[in-house]
């Protein structure tokens, strides 16, 4: 087993009065893809928008408790939330691009981040985001277009390569394939194998059959708590808790 | 299983699948008893009706698989669903082997003298009810889902095995005496050792059942008898 990438402690989140998670101890490994899955509502998202701190741009959300990166905690008010979304990327349910070129989308974060300072460094880092991505052979000849006219699958693939353009260590994916069609579905999860090579991943999915697919470890959220954690094989022939295995089964949701 | 299926249509297939395993060990146990007492008796009568029966068993083994690939396809069944599906193919398996043991034992009895000797069956009787027993107890285990009677059935192998090689040296021992004995006895070895190679698939009926309910295989090697040393 990989070394411990990520580890949460006694994690509690609060939207306002009400109470999202519950003392979430979870250890995600190294280069390895973590599933989390549970019914709507149970926690996953928020679960994950904590390693990025995306809840900081939530005015109510209230988050106690340890969350370490390398043995750093990231919830430490000094620390630097953009360096951390640099460390940190994310690709959403929906693909975002910006309304802006396929080139554009992917120099975007590099320039921000003050990496890739000539064309031609820029360039490289497109190129090689786009081939991580598995995208480059289908748009090197139309870089200027803009992002928004590639298909639902094509531009949740440059969202991938977006967030692996600034060269991140952890990509965070909440339910990335939901609005894709079954092709571009596996195209995603071909390269989420390919990228666990490089890249700790946590994917929120509400597809069992992908979380088998493409994770070793897989953890259930159930209002609030994590419920069951372990090897994804485990989880999914013979769960320990009997709420895991009456989720999974389709005996409740 | 404990609470049912978000989908009632799921609840039902899984049903129908199991009762579908469950008719087919019934029916393969009837074979079994049938094609004891013909051997037994020297019944030759009954021979036909036990082949034909081996035909049911067939048909019930396609009929499983069928429900088996249409619920892999359809419903993607995961943990105990899993294990229950994968358990019936393998279940099913076993039972129409058993299937075919007896009907082998069935067409052992044409070629028998009608009045065998007591000393010669006795033995093979016995063996016959044990394993019959065995077949019983766990077809019970798989209906209950009793692990623990899985197991002991499992355990129980052990006198499968010695009760065959005591049938076998009786039959050798009456062999030596005339070898004008040889033609039907060599039937009879046959028949011994179809019923210990029946015990056989019963403990890997055992050993699917405790996989069904624990998720987990039966740890270390069985205990074995005689039969198999030697």
């Amino acid at each position: 087993m990989n070394e411990i990438k990520i580890k949460s402690k006694n994690l509690n989140v609060y939207y306002g009065e009400k109470q999202a998670l519950f003392d979430v101890n979870l250890d995600l490994n190294e280069k390895e893809v973590t599933a989390l899955i549970g019914p709507s509502g149970c926690g996953k998202s928020t679960f994950i928008r904590c390693i990025n701190r995306m809840n900081d741009v939530i005015d109510i959300c209230k988050v106690s408790g340890n969350i370490e990166i390398d043995g750093v905690e990231i919830n430490d008010k000094n620390l630097d939330v953009v360096s951390l979304r640099e460390r940190v990327g994310m690709v959403f349910q929906k693909p975002n691009p910006f309304p802006k070129s396929i080139y554009d989308n992917i120099s975007y974060g590099p320039k921000i981040h003050g990496k890739g300072e000539t064309k031609s460094e820029l360039d490289e880092i497109v190129e090689n985001s786009l081939k991580k991505a598995a995208l480059w052979e289908e748009v090197k000849d139309r870089l200027d277009e803009p992002g928004t006219g590639l298909s639902g699958g094509q531009q949740q693939r440059l969202c991938i390569a977006r967030a692996i353009s600034v060269n991140p260590e952890v990509i965070l994916m909440d339910e990335p394939c939901s609005a894709l069609d079954p092709i571009a579905t596996a195209k995603i999860e071909e390269l989420i194998d390919e990228l666990k090579k490089t890249y700790t991943i946590v994917i929120v999915t509400h597809s069992m059959a992908q979380a088998v697919r493409v994770s070793q470890k897989t953890g259930f959220f159930h209002l609030g708590k994590l419920i069951e954690v372990g090897k994804t094989e485990k989880i999914f022939k013979n769960p320990d808790n009997k709420m895991t295995q009456d989720y999974i089964t389709g005996r409740f949701g | 299983m404990s609470n049912e299926h978000t989908v009632k249509s799921y609840e039902e297939e899984l049903r129908y699948l199991i009762d579908s395993v469950i008719k087919m060990g019934s029916l393969t146990e009837s074979q079994l008893v049938d094609s004891m007492d013909a051997i037994i008796k020297v019944d030759k009568d009954s021979i036909d009706k036990i082949i034909k029966s081996d035909d049911e068993i067939n048909k019930f083994r396609s009929k499983i698989d069928t429900q088996i690939m249409t619920l892999l396809v359809k419903r993607a069944p995961m943990a105990i669903d899993l294990r229950e599906t994968i358990s019936s193919l393998k279940i099913s398996q076993d039972l129409e082997r058993i299937g075919d043991l007896s009907k082998s034992n069935a067409k052992k009895v044409k070629p028998l003298p009608l009045d065998l000797p007591e000393e010669l069956l006795g033995n093979l009787k016995r063996l016959g009810e044990l394993v019959i027993k065995q077949l019983n107890d766990v077809l019970d285990s798989y209906v209950n889902k009793n692990y623990d009677k899985a197991k002991e059935v499992w355990e129980k192998d052990e006198q499968v095995d010695d009760l065959t090689y005591i049938a076998m040296e009786s039959v050798i021992d009456f062999l030596s005496k005339d070898k004008k004995n040889l033609d039907f006895s060599t039937h009879l070895i046959f028949a011994t050792k179809n019923l210990e190679r029946a015990g056989d698939h019963i403990t890997n009926i055992a050993e699917s059942i405790c996989f069904l309910i624990k998720g987990e295989y039966l740890k270390g090697s069985r205990p074995k008898g005689k039969v198999i040393e030697k």
